[in-house]
């Protein structure tokens, strides 16, 4: 559980910049800053509104930051336009499945191969790209079959389980080639044994990439088992980052954030 | 396509991508098709009216499958499709327009080869100008925007005379010809098997390869990169974002191809016609909004975003309301005063209208939806 093993080629640190996000009258984020090292695991914590996928959004270029900046490596990712982004090595999976549900999961998932590839009507009408179009297949059916949903490539998506969209989602993610995932409450929604596979899927692909993954997460359980690096966001303040065991105890954490959990509790 | 494979994740290699089985039936069915729609002039004979039917159904192929393309598939409601038909049918009399037969109008003299091309490429510009606004709405309110097109075309038609002639006369199309030959009636004919190839017998082979070719088109586009970026805008712009999908590019790249298609459609229905001619009004005639709603039934009977849909729906909507005049003209149907007046027209918008009902209440996936239904009994493994 400390830094990858073998880091990718490329991949680089991420930095959120003391950003501040407005929402008319609401600052979801108030001067936000840390950094995700490269080849970490790296989650984002938080009570409800507390701005996690605020950040997230910043981070991915659907929100632009009222202040600061987001960088990674030497790009300045607030300064593109978001579409960019997915060409630089950004991925992102969502806290709402946002797959199409009409459609195969491998015609879900090719859809992450858009911008490693070109050709628009005429190319495709005329099936210049069908060669290239294979061996992009092959690639989306590869990592299908790491998220373990290889048998699923020609159910369409409105078929699925939640718990098997859910990978699929990632699997998108994955099939940009990301040097940093960004997962939106991965296991929001999953039982505890998808919970749990989900942990150990999180923590194989990043071995097995050599990628940075940034998640946000409600499950306690999961984010201390897996995150070399925990950020603790509430009310849009960052009020801790760390190791887990040092956010586990800090005080101010365990009132913000795990205090009004034992509350729920109860 | 560029070709960008990194390495794969040490996951076992598995033989994934099984040789594709033909399907034999599939590929018999189609070939059994082709050979039908080739030898329809042969078949009706000196019975031209049937095929000009059959010419009729092809261009609401072509410009149903212009339309399925983005609402089904891109998720734009546009209602505007009449009006790129005018825009092509027009475009192709002033570009191939000879100005030394239409004293008074404007002609380019263009090839008619290169005058259909430049049509169909104004109809794509026309299209594109009208992105701003695609981009910025959304459903019933792009949909309403759009139908204010119909009536810019009604308007433009009728004061623009110079390029339309005017809404009494309007103007003849120019002869379509291709290489010296000419899709008109000429002495001595070519015959096959008896039956002589004449204007009407060229035009429907001259369809055809529109149909044909739109149809492979738009088969090709959908299962291809831009066909996954219209659905990926159709269903979360977000996530297409996040994909590294331009949605405002796609968006007006989407319409950009369906007037396309509609502008073609146009130089169909003005050599169908023989004529080219702005509307009276906005409620009756090639470029209505009875046009538009005729189109958008098209869509929604064949199953949104499906192309082989789109053709079932042309068959039922533009097929029955050339059916019912047919029997009009030739067997004196609805002249009695017992159909209170009912025109072949009107009688055929009822029956699709209870077609669209009848669609959206039971199967909303449309005719695309029965036929997944019956061939997945036949196809070993089912397609996108
Ligand atoms: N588009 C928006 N417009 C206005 N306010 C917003 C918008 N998005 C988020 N907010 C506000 O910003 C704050 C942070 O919301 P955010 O969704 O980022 O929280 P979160 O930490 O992801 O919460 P959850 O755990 O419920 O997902 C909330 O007060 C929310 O109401
Ligand atoms: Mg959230």
């Amino acid at each position: 559980m400390t830094s990858a093993p073998t880091l990718r080629e490329g991949v680089v640190d991420l930095v959120v910049d003391d950003v501040t996000l407005r929402f008319g009258g609401i600052t979801a984020l108030d001067g936000v800053s840390f950094t995700v090292a490269p080849g970490t695991v790296h989650a984002l914590i938080g009570p409800n509104g507390a701005g996690k996928s605020s950040c997230f959004n910043v981070i991915s270029g659907l929100y632009r930051p009222t202040e600061g900046r987001v960088r990674l490596g030497e790009q300045v990712l607030t300064d593109l336009r978001p579409h960019r982004l997915a060409a630089l090595g950004v991925g992102r999976s969502f806290q709402n499945i946002a797959l199409s549900p009409g459609s195969t999961v491998r015609d879900n998932v090719m859809l992450g191969r858009h911008s490693l590839t070109r050709g628009g009507f005429l190319s495709g009408g005329l099936r210049l790209g069908s060669k290239t179009e294979r061996k992009h297949l092959a690639r989306v059916e590869e990592i299908c079959d790491f998220l373990g949903v290889a048998d699923r490539l020609d159910s369409p998506v409105s078929a699925l389980p939640y718990g098997v969209a859910k990978r699929v989602d990632i699997a998108r993610a994955l099939a940009c080639e990301p040097i940093l995932l960004l997962l939106d409450e991965p296991a929001a929604g999953l039982d505890g044994t998808e919970t749990a596979e989900m942990a150990v899927t999180i923590s194989e692909l990043r071995d097995a990439l050599g990628i940075s993954v940034l998640l946000v997460e409600h499950d306690m359980g999961l984010v201390m088992g897996i995150a070399d690096r925990v950020t603790v966001l509430d009310f849009g303040r960052l009020i801790a980052d760390g190791v887990p065991s040092e956010v586990q105890s800090d005080p101010a954490v365990i009132s913000a954030y795990l205090g009004v959990g034992a509350e729920e509790e109860n | 396509m560029s070709d960008t494979i990194t390495e794969a994740p040490p996951s076992v290699p598995r033989p994934v991508a099984a040789p594709k089985k033909r399907n034999w039936i599939k590929i018999a069915a189609t070939v059994l098709l082709v050979l039908f729609l080739v030898a329809l002039p042969i078949l009706t004979g000196s019975q031209v009216a049937y095929l000009k039917v059959a010419q009729y159904i092809l261009i609401g192929t072509v410009g149903g499958i212009g339309l399925t393309l983005l609402v089904g598939q891109a998720g734009q409601l546009s209602l505007a499709h009449p009006f790129f038909l005018l825009v092509g049918a027009v475009s192709y009399a002033v570009l191939a327009g000879d100005p030394a037969e239409s004293p008074g109008l404007v002609g380019l003299g263009f090839p008619p080869l290169l005058a259909v091309i430049g049509a169909v490429v104004i109809c794509g510009l026309v299209g594109l100008a009208f992105a701003p606004v695609a981009g910025r709405l959304r459903g019933i309110y792009l949909g309403v925007a759009s139908l204010s097109l119909v009536f810019l075309g009604l308007w433009l038609g009728q004061s623009l005379e110079l390029f339309t002639g005017g809404t009494s006369s309007g103007r003849p199309p120019p002869t379509f010809e291709l290489f010296g030959f000419a899709f008109s009636t000429t002495t001595p004919a070519p015959t096959i098997a008896g039956v002589p190839i004449q204007k009407q017998q060229r035009l429907w082979y001259l369809f055809l390869v529109f149909a044909l070719g739109a149809y492979f088109l738009a088969r090709g586009a959908i299962n291809s990169r831009i066909g996954r970026s219209w659905r990926a805008v159709r269903d979360n712009e977000a996530a297409a974002t996040a994909m590294g999908v331009n949605v405002a590019r796609v968006k007006a790249g989407a319409f950009t191809i369906s007037s396309a298609f509609a502008g073609l459609a146009g130089v169909m229905t003005a050599l169908w016609l023989d004529l080219v001619k702005p509307d009276e009004n906005e409620f009756t005639g090639n470029y209505s909004l009875t046009v538009a709603i005729a189109f958008l039934a098209i869509v929604i009977i064949g199953g949104l975003g499906s192309v082989p849909g789109a053709v079932v729906g042309a068959i039922v909507v533009y097929g029955l309301q050339q059916f019912f005049l047919l029997g009009a003209n030739q067997f004196g149907w609805f002249a009695d005063a017992q159909f209170g007046g009912l025109s072949a027209v009107i009688l055929s918008a009822f029956v699709y209208g209870a077609a669209v009902v009848l669609v959206v209440l039971f199967e909303p996936g449309g005719a695309a939806a029965i036929g997944r239904r019956l061939t997945s009994r036949f196809t070993p493994r089912k397609e996108r």
